[in-house]
C-alpha cells in the first residue's frame, strides 16, 4: 500500500511538476487540460444518459421477472384439498334432486334433436335451450365461509384506508353530556358505536349530570375507544328544556377544562349524545387548525306537528290566495333545516345560517327547542385542543384566553362561540359548509316516562299467555246466553282469566273442561 | 409511474458514480485521495442497496396491464393506419338517427359513435389509394321498438344494399371483397342479425360480410356468431353519467357481493331455464337469503354509488353473454365475476381478463359463495390495484370528446395490429368469392 501510494506520489509530483514546468507552455497544458476536462464531461454525460435508459429498462426488466414468477394461482382449488370431498357429496346430493329438474331438460331433447343438425355445424360447446336451475340441497351459507369472507371485507377496507384514507391522523377528543334518561339508552348506543368505528384514536369524555352512575357505566363499558373517562358533575339535570341546555354548556366547560388540565393533544370534538355523525365528520375535522365549523342538521323538527302545520298551511293560502286550496293538505315545503356557517361563491365565511323553527305548543314535548336567542349550538364547533391549554402565548391573537370567554359576564351560560374575537378565522369545514355532516335528533321521552333500568328486565312481564300458535281466537267466540249453574260456577272461579271471551276457544285443557261441563250439566 | 421515474433517477446516480470509480481509475484524477473514493465507494454501494429496496416497494395505488398482444394498452394508434370512410346516402345512417335519436343513448350506440370519431380523427384520409381500412358507416341497430330494443330484421337487407352500394360506385370492396374493411355491428349477436340465439345460429354471420372484420359487442367462444378475427369491444355506456357519480376512494367497501338486475324474464321466459341458461335462477335461489350478497330486482337511484362500496360485482349472461355491468364494474373498482362460460370479453388481446376479473362456470353457480369468499386476500388485493389503473378504466369508455387509449382508440390499435394485410386477400380482377344469393330467402329482397 505505502510503496503504491509512494509510486502514486513522484507520479502526481511528477504531473504537477509538468503542469507547474510548463509556465511558459501554459496555454498549451491549460489546453489540453480543458479538452481533456470538456471530453471528460461530455463522456460523463452520455453515460449518464445511457445509464437513465439502461437504468429504466432494467428495473422495468426485473419487475416484470418478479411478477412473472409470482404467479397468483386459483388457491381455491388448492385450499379446498381437504373439502373436495364434502363439496362432491354435495353435488352428487344436488344430482339427485336435479332429477326431477332433469326431465324438464329432457323435454327439450326433442327442441334440441331438430336443431341437431345446426348445433353439430356450429360446434357449439354452449347448448341452447332450456337448462336446469342448479339448487344445492343446502343453501344456507356455511359459517368458515362467511368468516373468510368478512375476513377479506375487513383486510381491503384496512387497505383502502392505507391507500386513500386521510393521511393526517390526530386524536379525536369527543366531549358528552348525559344524564340517565329513558332515551338514554338510544342515544348513547348509538354514539358508542360511531366512536367506536372511528379510525384515529379517541379520548371520550362523558360528563354526566347527577354523578356517575352504574347504568351509564354499564352502557360506556362496551366502548372500544382509545381512552374513556367517565366524570360526574354534581347538578342533576333539570326538567326544563332551556335550564337544559345551560347546564349542559357548564358541564362541556368542565370537560374542557379537564382537556386543558390533562394538556391532552388532540381535535376537540363535542359529540352530542343525541346527534347521529358519518365518519366522514371525523376526516373533515382533521382538517382543522385551530377553529372549524360544521354544518348541522336538525331532525325531529315539531313543525310536523298538528299545530305548526296547521300555521304554514295559513301562511301559504295567505300567500297564494284561493288557488293553493287544494293543496292544503299536502306536504308543506320547509326551508332546509341546516344550521352553520354560510359561504360566499369564493368560498370565505361570510354568516351564520340559524335556524329559526316556528314557536311550539307549550305541551307538545316532542323535541328540543332551539334557544330562542337563536345562537350557534356547541356541536356546530370544533377545536383544537392547544386553544384552550393555559400556555396563552401560542393561540393566535383572535382566540380569547381561557378566562376570558368561559365565565359571560352578564352571567348566562357559556357560549363556544365566544371563544372567536374574528369570525372570518374560522375554517369551514365539509364543503364550505354545504355538505350535512351530522344530525341533531330531537327526540326525547317524556320527563316521567318509566323504563327499566338498562332496558334490561329483572323478571318476565306480568302477563302470561300458554304458549300457542296465537293466543286468540281463530273464529269469532260464541257465549253460552244462559247463565251456567251453580255447579259450574266453581268451574269459573277456578280459571282466574277475567273475560270469558278471551279464554274461549282455545285449545287449552281448562277450556274443554269449561266447555263439556254445561254439556253434562 | 412515480415508481419508474425514482428507480432511473436512482439508476442515474448509481451510474454516475460508477462512471466517477471507472474514470478516476482510468484517467488517474487529479485529485486522488483514498478518502474520496472510500466514499464515493460506501455511495455507490448505499445506491445499490437503495435500488434493491425499491424493487421490493409494494404500495403503489395500481399495476401496469399487459396482455396477451403485450403492452398494447395505451398505444397511440395514429400514423400506423390510414382509414377511408365511404360516404353513403343519408338512408344508411343519419336517416335513421333522424328517425330516432334514442340510437345515441342505448347500449348499441357504439356504431353511432365510431362513425363521429373516425370523421374527425388524424387516422382519416381523403385519399382510399393510400388507406389500409374501409369504414361503411351503416346503422343496423338503429331500428328501435317504442320500447327502445333493436329489432334486427332489416337489418340484414340494409347492410346487404350498403354493400352494393359501395362496390357499385367504389373500387375497393371488388378488389378484396371486404378483406380489408370493417363494419361495427354491436347488435345482441353481432352479425347473425338476431336476438335469439338460436335463430341467430341458424342464421349465421351474413354471407357476404364473411370476409370481412367486424367490430361487435358478442364475443363467445366456438360460437357461429364470433368470427375469427373479430375485435369485440365493449357495451356503449355513458361516459358523463358514470363519471358524475364517483364517491370518495375513501368509503370503505363494505359489501361483498352486489348485483341488480332480473332473475327471471317473466315476459319471455316464465318457467325459468332458458333465460341466462338458468345461471341467473339459480344465482337468485341458492343466496336469495345470504346476508353477503346484495342481490335484488329493485332498482335503486344509488346503483353507481352501491357499485363503488361493493367487492365483488356480479356479471352473468343474459339473453346474449356480453352485459354493461362489466363496463360499470371496471370503472367504479368492482371486481366483475363473469358467469358467462367461454365468453370473449372486450379486448381480450390488450386486457388480461383473467387477472383482472374471476370465472365461475354456469356450473358452478351454486358454489358461488363458496368460490369467492376462498380467494386468497393477495389476489383480491391484486385485482384491485389493476382495476385502479387508469388506461383499463379509459378503454372501456367511449369518451365525448375523445380521449387517449380510450375505446376508440382501442378499437383502432385492434386494427393496427391487424396490419399488414395478408396478400392472400387481393383478389384477380374478375374473380369472385362471395355468393350474393346465399342467405335467407327474406334477406335477399333489396332494401
Amino acid at each position: 500500500m505505502k510503496k503504491a501510494a509512494g509510486s502514486h506520489r513522484p507520479s502526481r509530483m511528477r504531473s504537477k511538476n509538468r503542469s507547474g514546468f510548463s509556465s511558459d507552455q501554459t496555454s498549451d497544458t491549460a489546453f489540453r487540460s480543458t479538452s481533456i476536462s470538456f471530453f471528460r464531461i461530455f463522456i460523463q454525460c452520455m453515460f449518464c444518459i445511457g445509464t437513465l435508459v439502461v437504468g429504466f429498462r432494467f428495473t422495468r426488466e426485473a419487475h416484470f421477472l418478479r411478477a412473472s414468477f409470482h404467479h397468483p394461482e386459483d388457491s381455491f382449488s388448492r385450499r379446498t384439498g381437504a373439502r373436495m370431498g364434502s363439496l362432491v357429496s354435495i353435488g352428487n346430493r344436488s344430482d339427485l334432486d336435479l332429477r326431477i329438474q332433469e326431465e324438464i331438460a329432457n323435454d327439450s331433447e326433442a327442441f334440441r334433436l331438430e336443431n341437431s343438425e345446426t348445433i353439430i355445424r356450429s360446434r357449439v360447446r354452449v347448448d341452447v335451450g332450456r337448462h336446469a336451475i342448479l339448487i344445492r340441497p343446502w343453501p344456507h351459507p356455511d359459517p368458515f365461509e362467511v368468516i373468510q369472507a368478512h375476513h377479506l371485507i375487513a383486510r381491503v377496507q384496512m387497505e383502502q384506508w392505507q391507500l386513500y384514507g386521510s393521511k393526517e391522523s390526530k386524536p379525536i377528543i369527543a366531549i358528552t353530556t348525559t344524564f340517565v334518561r329513558s332515551f338514554q339508552a338510544v342515544h348513547l348506543t348509538g354514539l358508542l358505536h360511531t366512536l367506536s368505528l372511528v379510525p384515529v384514536h379517541v379520548t371520550w369524555i362523558v360528563m354526566e349530570a347527577g354523578g356517575v352512575t352504574n347504568e351509564t357505566a354499564y352502557f360506556l363499558s362496551k366502548a372500544r375507544v382509545h381512552r374513556l373517562l367517565h366524570l360526574g358533575f354534581g347538578d342533576a339535570m333539570p326538567a326544563g328544556l332551556k335550564e337544559r341546555g345551560q347546564l349542559e354548556a357548564h358541564m362541556r366547560v368542565e370537560g374542557l377544562r379537564y382537556v386543558r388540565e390533562e394538556k391532552m393533544e388532540g381535535i376537540v370534538v363535542f359529540a352530542d349524545e343525541s346527534n347521529l355523525h358519518s365518519l366522514e365528520f371525523f376526516t373533515e375535522a382533521q382538517k382543522v387548525d385551530w377553529v372549524g365549523a360544521v354544518s348541522i342538521g336538525l331532525l325531529g323538527f315539531a313543525g310536523f306537528e298538528e299545530p305548526a302545520q296547521s300555521r304554514i298551511a295559513d301562511v301559504h293560502q295567505e300567500e297564494v290566495g284561493a288557488g293553493r286550496r287544494d293543496n292544503l293538505f299536502a306536504r308543506p315545503t320547509f326551508e332546509p333545516q341546516v344550521q352553520g356557517p354560510s359561504c360566499d361563491s369564493k368560498g370565505n365565511l361570510v354568516g351564520w345560517h340559524i335556524f329559526d323553527p316556528l314557536p311550539l305548543e307549550e305541551e307538545v314535548y316532542t323535541g328540543i327547542m332551539l334557544a330562542q336567542n337563536r345562537r350557534l349550538e356547541w356541536p356546530n364547533f370544533v377545536l383544537n385542543a392547544r386553544a384552550v391549554w393555559k400556555t396563552e402565548g401560542n393561540q393566535p391573537e383572535w382566540i380569547k384566553s381561557w378566562d376570558e370567554w368561559v365565565t359571560p359576564k352578564d352571567g348566562s351560560a357559556p357560549d363556544i362561540k365566544a371563544i372567536l374575537r374574528d369570525d372570518k378565522q374560522v375554517k369551514v369545514l365539509g364543503d364550505c359548509g354545504r355538505k350535512v355532516l351530522l344530525w341533531w335528533l330531537r327526540a326525547e321521552a317524556r320527563a316521567d316516562s318509566r323504563h327499566p333500568a338498562n332496558w334490561v328486565l329483572d323478571e318476565n312481564l306480568e302477563i302470561i299467555v300458554p304458549a300457542k300458535s296465537t293466543p286468540w281466537p281463530d273464529r269469532p267466540v260464541r257465549v253460552p246466553s244462559p247463565p251456567p249453574p251453580p255447579a259450574a260456577a266453581t268451574v269459573g272461579t277456578g280459571s282466574k282469566r277475567g273475560a270469558g271471551s278471551r279464554v274461549s276457544g282455545g285449545k287449552g285443557r281448562r277450556s274443554k273442561r269449561r266447555q263439556s261441563r254445561p254439556n253434562i250439566s | 409511474m412515480e415508481l419508474a421515474k425514482v428507480g432511473s433517477l436512482v439508476d442515474c446516480c448509481i451510474g454516475i458514480v460508477v462512471v466517477e470509480e471507472i474514470m478516476g481509475g482510468f484517467w488517474k484524477l487529479r485529485s486522488n485521495n483514498s478518502w474520496r473514493k472510500n466514499v464515493s465507494f460506501l455511495m455507490s454501494v448505499g445506491l445499490l442497496l437503495l435500488f434493491l429496496c425499491q424493487l421490493s416497494l409494494a404500495t403503489v395505488h395500481h399495476q401496469r396491464i399487459s396482455g396477451s398482444a403485450g403492452d398494447v394498452l395505451e398505444d397511440n394508434p395514429i400514423g400506423r393506419l390510414k382509414v377511408f370512410v365511404y360516404e353513403l346516402p343519408g338512408r344508411y345512417n343519419k336517416k335513421w338517427l333522424k328517425r330516432d335519436p334514442r340510437c345515441l343513448t342505448h347500449m348499441f350506440a357504439a356504431e353511432e359513435f365510431v362513425h363521429d370519431f373516425l370523421l374527425k380523427s388524424p387516422v382519416r384520409t381523403l385519399d382510399p389509394e393510400e388507406a389500409d381500412w374501409f369504414y361503411t358507416p351503416v346503422y343496423t341497430t338503429c331500428d328501435l321498438t317504442p320500447n327502445g330494443l333493436p329489432l334486427p330484421f332489416k337489418s340484414p337487407r340494409v347492410m346487404r344494399s350498403a354493400i352494393s352500394y359501395i362496390s357499385m360506385y367504389w373500387p375497393f370492396w371488388n378488389r378484396t371483397e371486404g378483406g380489408d374493411h370493417f363494419f361495427v355491428v354491436p347488435h345482441d349477436f353481432g352479425a347473425c342479425f338476431h336476438y335469439q340465439e338460436e335463430n341467430a345460429i341458424e342464421r349465421g354471420i351474413l354471407p357476404v360480410l364473411k370476409r370481412a372484420t367486424l367490430v361487435q359487442t358478442f364475443g363467445q367462444n366456438h360460437h357461429v356468431c364470433l368470427k375469427e378475427g373479430s375485435i369485440v369491444i365493449p357495451p356503449y355506456a355513458p361516459p358523463e353519467k358514470m363519471q358524475s357519480r364517483f364517491i370518495p376512494p375513501s368509503t370503505p367497501r363494505s359489501i361483498f357481493v352486489y348485483f341488480r338486475g332480473l332473475f327471471y324474464d317473466i315476459g319471455n321466459d316464465p318457467e325459468g331455464g332458458y333465460y341466462a341458461r338458468g345461471a341467473r335462477a339459480a344465482v337468485w335461489e341458492n343466496f336469495k337469503d345470504n346476508p353477503l350478497f346484495d342481490i335484488s330486482t329493485q332498482h335503486t337511484s344509488t346503483y353507481y354509488e352501491d357499485m363503488q362500496r361493493a367487492i365483488f360485482c356480479l356479471c352473468p349472461l343474459g339473453w346474449a353473454p356480453w352485459s354493461p355491468r362489466l363496463v360499470e364494474g371496471v370503472i367504479f373498482g368492482c371486481i366483475p365475476v363473469i358467469i358467462a362460460d367461454d365468453i370473449v370479453l372486450p379486448f381480450a388481446d390488450a386486457i388480461p381478463w383473467e387477472k383482472i376479473g374471476v370465472f365461475v362456470p354456469e356450473k358452478e353457480v351454486h358454489n358461488l359463495d363458496k368460490i369467492l369468499s376462498l380467494i386468497s386476500l393477495e389476489q383480491v388485493l391484486e385485482k384491485q390495484k389493476l382495476l385502479a389503473n387508469p388506461a383499463i378504466k379509459q378503454a372501456m369508455l367511449f369518451s365525448q370528446p375523445t380521449l387517449p387509449g380510450d375505446a376508440f382508440h382501442q378499437i383502432l390499435n385492434g386494427l393496427a395490429r391487424k396490419l399488414p394485410h395478408d396478400p392472400h386477400i387481393y383478389l384477380k380482377p374478375g374473380q369472385r368469392v362471395l355468393n350474393w344469393s346465399e342467405g335467407h330467402k327474406k334477406d335477399l329482397k333489396p332494401w
